[in-house]
């Protein structure tokens, strides 16, 4: 007991003491650890755990999921952004706990990193697990999606409830063999497409018996409908369901009757309200409350910030480096919004966490689509702006620049012209721009 | 020169831009001159036949990769015949593996590789990942490179980067990674490879040109942003050895 006060008072402090300098959450998780390896079994965490882990959306799902329980009256322990790992889990848990070690909130909400599933869930097993998705992402430590699959599907608790998304035939294979699964997806719609997308083809071969896969429609590259004529592996039938969506106006339907908007008009984003309203159901919450609350939801993903650039107005589309699908996602909304602009592609350090020199996740990102008469032109910067030169060579555009030097390419662009620019690049690079530009000031 | 490359099951074998691989080649080539003609064979055809120049297989998954030799194993001696020919050859990634004797899973079961090769295969629970900085006997320049694996790799005798500085290569940390044999290349470093070293890429054109008995010319293409891409990662690299 003595330790667990210890490391919980040192974990309240030390994070205090982060707030102050701007540090990350980690540190005090980190160190309550090394006092006391066991804390996260000593201390008294509330009967409701709901975990989200997957490739991508996780932050917007969590901030969503958080925002709707805390609208229905609950109080909500979750972790931000960059703490998903089982440090940043324990500095959330104790941050929320008295001295005495009890959690004083309704619901812990976790985020959590794919790859340390395993190590959270033996200490915190959920009650409920969303997983969003399975896509390539920072092979220089995931591997690949099937590795992270097996991970998660080891670390999960025989009696965790899942919500898995139908339309992902990776992801969607935690559910076979388990009952009372909760499937979200959405129905075929407008902006359906026939045929999946992307450069690469993750889904062209079925997952669990590696014979070719058929789809009836897809939302974004193999996210849709698919079956497999082999083994029978298809898109179950959803209990949450998007059965319309209008990307203009940004409205989406909810199982044929619920109407609501979006924060950001982006099919991408249409899954992380998805889960977020699967989850938010099997808590209860009534509707008019989801409604209310995703309605007026501001994202505050930290992703995307609007700035200023000479006579130019900007916006940063943070995508993350080694997801190949978080880049598309980004282009995709360029050429969705139609504006005419400048886009500048920034890749100076391939990891904020780690070194390497990394760049074959450049070959799997759908450049392509960049080729519209809205792009009027393409600025490549940052040290592997060579890796980008090179990758560019390979796709029908013709209208891409290199400066190596992102202090001259972004000067460049502020002396000239005054279109939209989208500034598309990591974590790990942005604050190079966001340094040099004028930011405009958020809600 | 016509030149045709089959490229081995690219919808299960295509992990870390592997197909990027044929697509500077086939660019180098067609530079050179040549026409380029280049199939896409799905698992379970003919891996080559008497016409083809070159054979591809990129990166899988583990499960892809054994999927992957299923297709493979009826047309295992035709490979070998072609590879003892002198047809070239590179196997990347993790359909290096194939090339060898035997592959065994974390849970002990075993199949059977192509057999090209004397090495075998033993897959483990953690991966092996970071960054690679080596040499070839091929030619002066180090190589650079990346390694995401979860194999080890015994009993390979004429390894394609004989001396690693960094990172890990067939056996662990320090020892030689991939294979070279006749025009056979193969190795597990991601980049991908091609890409990431032009003198490689000039490398394997060299094996298809000199197996139709011709050298590569004096004069040859050079794309300035793969050797200014090549130089910044070599720096870098040389930089943490």
């Amino acid at each position: 007991m003595k330790k667990m006060f210890l490391a919980i008072l040192l974990c309240k402090l030390c994070s205090a003491a982060g707030r102050l300098l701007g540090k990350g959450s980690s540190l005090p998780g980190k160190i309550a650890l090394k006092i006391c390896p066991e804390i996260l079994r000593l201390v008294e965490v509330p009967r409701e755990i709901i975990a989200v882990t997957g490739s991508n959306g996780k932050t917007s799902t969590v901030e969503l999921i958080a925002a709707i329980l805390k609208g229905s009256g609950k109080r909500v322990a979750y972790n931000k952004e960059g703490a998903n790992q089982i440090e940043g889990v324990t500095t959330l848990v104790l941050n929320w706990a008295t001295l005495q070690g009890k959690v004083k909130a309704d619901v812990l909400l976790l985020e959590c990193d794919e790859r340390y599933t395993g190590q959270i869930f033996a200490v915190l097993p959920p009650t409920k697990l969303v997983v969003t998705n399975l896509f390539r992402d920072q092979i220089t430590r995931n591997g690949h999606p099937e590795w992270v699959y097996d991970a998660i599907r080891d670390a999960i608790p025989p009696e965790t409830k899942l919500l898995l998304n139908a339309d992902d035939p990776l992801s969607s294979c935690l559910g076979r063999g388990r009952e009372g699964v909760t499937w979200f997806g959405m129905d075929r719609c407008a902006l359906s497409l026939s045929h999946p997308t992307g450069i690469y083809h993750d889904g062209a071969c079925c997952p669990v018996c590696k014979g070719p896969m058929e789809y009836a429609y897809v939302h974004f590259n193999h996210i849709g409908a698919y079956s497999c004529p082999n083994c029978g592996h298809a898109k179950p039938k959803t209990d949450c369901t998007v059965t319309a969506v209008d990307l203009e106006s940004g409205e989406i339907t909810m199982n044929g009757e619920e109407h609501l908007l979006l924060a950001f008009h982006s099919v991408y984003h249409v899954y992380n309200v998805l889960a977020a309203y699967a989850a938010a159901e099997e808590m209860e919450v009534p509707k008019k409350i989801i409604r209310a609350v995703v309605n007026d939801y501001v994202l505050k993903n930290g992703r995307t910030r609007s700035f200023f650039l000479g006579k130019h107005q900007g916006t940063l589309l943070t995508s993350k480096h080694e997801n190949s699908i978080s880049y598309d996602t980004n282009l995709r909304y360029i050429v969705t919004a139609g504006e005419a602009c400048t886009v500048l592609i920034i890749v100076d350090t391939v990891s904020r966490k780690y070194f390497t020199c990394e760049t074959s996740w450049l070959w799997d990102i759908d450049f392509e689509q960049l080729n519209v008469p809205c792009v009027k032109q393409i600025v490549l910067s940052g040290r592997y702006c060579n890796d980008l030169a090179q990758r560019f060579s390979f796709t029908g555009l013709r209208n891409w620049s290199v400066q190596p030097d992102i202090f001259a390419a972004v000067e460049a662009l502020e002396a000239k012209g005054s279109e939209k620019i989208y500034a598309v690049t990591c974590f790990a690079d942005r604050d190079k721009l966001l340094d040099y530009v004028e930011l405009e000031q958020e809600d | 020169m016509k030149v045709h490359i089959t490229h081995l099951y690219p919808d299960l074998m295509d992990l870390y831009g592997s197909r990027a691989n044929v697509l500077v080649l086939k660019r180098y080539l067609e530079e050179l001159g040549c026409t380029v003609e280049v199939e896409y064979a799905v698992s379970g055809q003919r891996p080559c036949s008497a016409e083809t120049d070159f054979v591809y297989m990129g990166a899988g998954t583990e499960r892809s990769q054994r999927a992957a030799m299923e297709g493979l194993s009826c047309y295992s001696q035709e490979l070998v015949s072609a590879a003892e020919d002198g047809t070239t050859m590179f196997f990347a990634g993790t359909a290096m593996e194939l090339l060898g004797q035997s592959i065994r899973e974390p849970d002990g079961r075993e199949y059977p590789g192509v057999g090209l090769a004397g090495f075998s295969t033993v897959h483990g629970r953690r991966r092996t990942v970071g960054d690679v900085y080596g040499h070839t006997d091929l030619y002066p320049e180090p190589v650079v490179g990346y390694m995401n694996k979860c194999g080890t790799i015994r009993g390979v005798e004429t390894p394609l980067l004989t001396q690693l500085q960094l990172g890990c290569g067939n056996g662990g940390e320090g020892s030689p990674e991939g294979f070279h044999w006749n025009n056979v290349f193969a190795s597990e470093l991601t980049g991908p490879l091609l890409v990431k070293n032009p003198r490689l890429l000039e490398a394997v054109a060299a094996a298809i040109f000199a197996r139709r008995g011709a050298a590569l010319p004096e004069k040859r293409p050079v794309d300035l942003w793969r050797e200014a891409a090549y130089t910044v990662t070599e720096e870098a690299l040389r930089g943490r050895l």
